[in-house]
């Protein structure tokens, strides 16, 4: 399993997302390189679920967009955290540690 | 981006649909580009690493798809791709839309006319402050005076009442009184030309009572109805306002009317109607008029002269039962000291103790309307109700055989990845089309049928007036109705036609799916047409039966060639007496003379007018339960027996010896002779008004005429009698005459000769006695007329359904019947293996039918004449039609299959 790459387990994709553009704003297939290469190849963020997810964390206004052009001069659209993102970040990551914590409980009980 | 943010960026997305697609494929060319970089950079050949990163990212329509349903705005676009297709796919079969839009544009229509009928006539508020805490005294029910002692539940009430009940009264904040009657008469405005006016006689109190605010100026107070003759003073109608140009400066003219000026002091404000709902006055005038606007009439004096309606509104915190103890308290307590003696007899208190008033609601209104209309609105309420349930049962069963048809379609559509929800949608979008389509076409009927039907019902002028036009809460039903109607028909086929064996589907061209299902509940749906078939046209066809009974009946006049003018004697302000009774004697000679008149008189009552009645006590005979009945009234002249061809069956008529100043004689009828006089000739016999022995020798019995109707056809035979006019002046409303010829010469000929005796007696109206009498059945001919036509459009919707499945039934057994024939089968047989399906499914709704038919019937009982309601003619007629129907639908797929070859049907497979 860990040598196979993966999809995202179900349900953190956005948390995901808004993780790696905490960091920096980033284009689409930036998001889907960091989080492969971050996770070691473990998860691969397919396009179809990537940039439909991006889409619909605009529209929720948890990220921002613009066209920008790239390091190899290409036209490309950055998506950057706004302040609803960074606080959605903050809540799914604490949830996500809660949830983690209580399953490692019951896993080693 | 929050609410706003996510609206403007759909807004956007509708409106620039290219700009947002192309930025779509942008971010996914540069998507693949960086991929496939990324892969090159890994060591792939750039080939290589284009096709890994294509197929990483799979179709690109499919996520560009998914990225564009992130949005809301993709659900409004579905839905437009869906009407276009539903349009595009309607467009297509046109017979079909035809069809279904014209059968539900009559379901809808007839329901939306039919409600706002409802709506205006018994639904509606009035338009005044809180209307439901007003109170009417009785069920408004009785129009006229009586002057009896009340006896039962009461209706009407005299002045006196009035104001004696308001000084007592505790639980009402104010009590409003209104004359039963409204007066039509002639007005005059600051001396213009003289109209038709009509004026409503009420208390001072009652524009307080009711909460109305003027337009312009002032209300009544009670200061305008403090002594008789006192307040000539008029609130106009908005609506006579704007008749009159919505002049500014109305307030402060004057109006003339019976001889009397009346100074306008307001006008009501727009929408008000007066209590009376369908009697729109033009004037509102003090009871302390009354005298003046009707000289006959003396309820201000006269404590007998019941004629009032009271409106009472409930003090704040009082409920109705309150009240109503509170009212029928103090009126027993007033009849009891000003009604009768301090010794009352034994019938007086028996009377008392029956007296009541039965307080109802007056938040929507008084209304003759009401009384005259709810059971036939209701009934045909229920028939357009019954009539929609067909429409969209035969809809439901048109979509049905459609779905089947177009089951490769939707195989097709499910292959490529269309949901099952998704084609539910689409069908679904197709029915509410289909039904907005019928409710629009419905809506836009129904908008000038609503008056249409009451003017059917009733010829009355100020119906006509009314505003009858869908308002919103009639569209809204309407809106309701159609949503209603799409889902009922549309839901179950949109279900069945997608229950789908995709492999099936879509190797034979024809849907055979779920196949015995999908015809039993076509078959189920064309029982429930045929017995709600049943119901209807039982119905229309007792509703007919029962007007031919109606319109055959004996008047015992003959209707024929008699023309009725509606005089105003009042507006030419002859006094009553003498000159009045020579007036009406010499129109009567000059119109005589006319070539091709044989009889002309005046008459108080022709037929269906009102009634004046009274007990009679005639000398020297025993009073009876048969003679102690009241009998009706009519005051006419000489001629009138002639005119209605009302033959003296013994003595004389009525004739010139009868003068003002001669004895006092009557004709009565063979009734009245019959109850009076059962053994003897009443000829020289005297009668008298009223039970008192001392009066009983006032008037002499000259002779006897034949029955007559006097009200209504259904009447029971009445006792009658007839006075000459010149022994009693009055104003008398009619002028009849008995002509041969063509009446469009006539007319202008007895109007001239009435204007050549006097020039200043107006004629209203001008109408024949067929007319009156149709006018009487007006709410039978309604009924009958619209549940003939529900009936029959039904039976039509049932035809075309029954066609439609077995069209479908013959096409899908072609094989077998090829078999069946091959096998020897007559062409006979085959025809009669079809038609015995449509008779099985016949006998079947009929047997449902038949007793919910006779249930429903009881229903109407009230509305039928000389019928019972399991009048067996009727549902045998009823049935035969719908067997007739059913073997006429049948018969034509039948005969098209027996038709059938049997070698290329069975090549076919």
């Amino acid at each position: 399993m860990a040598q196979k790459s993966g999809d995202v387990v179900q349900g953190t994709l956005e948390m995901l997302i808004l993780k790696t553009l905490a960091l920096e704003p980033m284009h689409g297939y930036g998001v889907a390189l960091r989080i492969e290469q971050v996770s070691n190849g473990v998860f691969r963020v397919n396009p179809g679920s990537l940039l439909p997810a991006l889409a619909r964390m605009e529209r929720a206004g948890r990220v921002k967009s613009e066209w920008r052009s790239t390091e190899n001069n290409r036209r490309a659209k950055y998506y950057m955290l706004t302040a609803a993102g960074r606080k959605a970040l903050k809540d799914e990551t604490h949830a996500w540690g809660r949830q983690t914590a209580a399953i490692s409980r019951i896993l080693e009980a | 981006m929050g609410l706003i943010g996510n609206i403007a960026a759909g807004l956007r997305a509708l409106a620039g649909r290219t700009s947002v697609e192309r930025e779509m494929d942008e971010e996914l060319r540069g998507f693949l580009e960086s991929s496939a970089e990324q892969k090159v950079r890994a060591g792939m050949t750039p080939e290589q690493a284009v096709r890994a990163a294509r197929a990483e990212m799979g179709s690109a329509n499919a996520v560009k798809h998914r990225i564009r349903s992130t949005g809301w705005e993709t659900a409004i676009e579905n839905l437009w791709q869906d009407l276009c297709y539903s349009l595009r796919m309607l467009a297509k079969s046109p017979v079909f839309t035809l069809v279904a839009v014209g059968s539900l544009a009559l379901g809808i229509g007839a329901n939306t006319a039919i409600f706002s009928l409802m709506d205006v006539v018994m639904l509606r508020s009035l338009p005044v402050e809180d209307p439901g805490r007003l109170v009417l005294f009785g069920q408004g029910r009785m129009v006229g005076s009586t002057d009896s002692l009340p006896d039962g539940s009461r209706d009407l009430f005299s002045y006196s009442f009035y104001r004696t009940f308001s000084q007592k009264n505790q639980v009402y904040s104010g009590v409003a009184a209104i004359d039963s009657i409204e007066f039509s008469t002639h007005g005059s405005l600051s001396g213009a030309m003289s109209e038709v006016t009509t004026a409503s006689l009420v208390s001072g109190t009652y524009f307080s009572v009711l909460g109305v605010i003027p337009d312009r100026g002032r209300i009544l107070t009670d200061a305008d109805d403090k002594a008789p003759g006192a307040g000539a003073v008029a609130v106009a109608s908005h609506r006579w306002w704007q008749r009159h140009g919505s002049d500014p400066a109305a307030v402060g003219k004057t109006i003339h009317m019976e001889g009397t000026d009346y100074t306008i002091v307001g006008v009501a404000p727009p929408g008000f109607f007066g209590a009376t709902v369908g009697d729109v006055p033009d004037f509102w005038i003090p009871l302390s008029m009354e005298k003046q606007i009707s000289p006959g009439w003396n309820g201000l004096d006269n404590k007998w002269f019941q004629s009032l309606y009271l409106i009472a509104r409930l003090k704040p915190g009082v409920s109705v039962a309150q009240a109503s103890a509170n009212t029928n308290l103090v009126f027993k307590q007033i009849l009891r000291s000003d009604y009768v003696s301090q010794t009352p007899s034994q019938n007086e208190i028996e009377s008392i103790e029956h007296a009541q008033i039965e307080l109802t609601s007056a938040a929507r209104g008084l209304s003759r309307l009401r009384v005259e209309f709810s059971l036939p609105l209701e009934i045909l309420t229920a028939i357009a109700g019954l009539v929609l349930l067909v429409a969209c049962a035969n809809l439901a069963n048109l979509l049905l055989a459609r779905g089947a048809a177009r089951s490769r379609e939707f195989g097709l559509r499910m292959a490529i990845g269309a949901t099952r929800s998704r084609i539910i949608r689409q069908l679904l979008t197709e029915s509410f089309v289909l039904a907005l389509l019928g409710a629009a076409v419905g809506v836009a009927c129904a908008w000038n049928a609503g008056h249409l039907l009451l003017t059917m019902a009733s010829s009355r002028s100020d119906v006509a007036a009314m505003n009858v036009n869908p308002d919103l809460r009639v569209l809204a039903f309407s809106l309701a109705l159609t949503v209603f109607t799409a889902l009922l028909f549309g839901m179950a086929p949109a279900i069945r036609a997608t229950r789908l064996d995709l492999t099936r589907s879509l190797k034979h061209g024809r849907g055979i799916a779920a196949p015995a299902s999908r015809i039993s509940l076509a078959r189920g749906l064309i029982v429930a047409q045929i017995a709600l078939s049943l119901v209807l046209l039982a119905a229309a066809s007792l509703f007919l039966r029962s007007l031919v009974k109606l319109t055959s009946v004996d008047t015992g006049f003959n209707r024929q060639n008699v023309l009725v003018f509606s005089l105003d004697e009042g507006a030419a302000e002859i006094p009553v007496d003498a000159r009045l009774v020579n007036l009406e004697q010499r129109i009567e000679e000059r119109v005589q003379r006319l070539p091709g008149v044989h009889a002309a008189s005046f008459a108080l009552f022709t037929f269906n007018q009102g009634m004046w009645s009274n007990d009679v006590t005639a000398q020297g005979i025993p009073r009876t339960p048969d003679n102690s009945q009241d009998v009706l009234f009519n005051v006419v002249g000489n001629g009138f027996f002639s005119t209605m061809s009302l033959p003296i069956v013994s003595g004389r008529g009525l004739d010139a010896a009868d003068r003002t100043d001669s004895p006092k004689v009557a004709v009565i009828n063979e009734t009245m002779a019959h109850r009076f006089f059962p053994d003897g000739s009443p000829v020289g016999h005297r009668f008298g008004m009223g039970d008192n022995p001392a009066h009983s020798g006032d008037i002499e019995i000259v002779g006897v005429v034949k029955n007559a109707k006097y009200v209504s056809l259904q009447e029971s035979p009445e006792a009658a009698a007839y006075f000459p006019y010149s022994q009693h002046a009055q104003y008398e409303f009619n002028f009849e005459v008995r002509y041969t010829g063509d009446a469009a010469q006539m007319i202008p000929a007895v109007r001239r000769a009435i204007a050549e005796v006097n020039p200043n007696l107006p004629v209203n109206a001008i109408s024949t006695l067929t007319e009156q009498v149709d006018e009487s059945t007006a709410n039978q001919r309604l009924i009958a007329r619209l549940s003939a036509f529900f009936g029959l459009l039904a039976a039509f919707l049932v035809c075309i359904g029954i066609y439609g499945l077995l069209s479908y039934a013959v096409a899908r057994r072609t094989s077998e019947i090829g078999v069946r024939m091959a096998l020897g089968a007559k062409r006979s047989n085959v025809l009669w293996l079809i038609l015995r399906e449509v008779l099985v499914l016949a006998a079947i709704g009929i047997a449902i039918g038949v007793p919910v038919a006779l249930e429903g019937n009881h229903l109407v009982a009230k509305l039928l004449y000389g019928l019972s309601p399991a009048d067996p003619a009727s549902l045998f007629a009823a049935i035969a039609m719908l067997i007739g129907i059913a073997t006429v639908a049948g018969y034509l797929p039948a005969r098209r299959a027996s038709l059938v070859e049997p070698n290329v049907a069975l090549r076919c497979e």
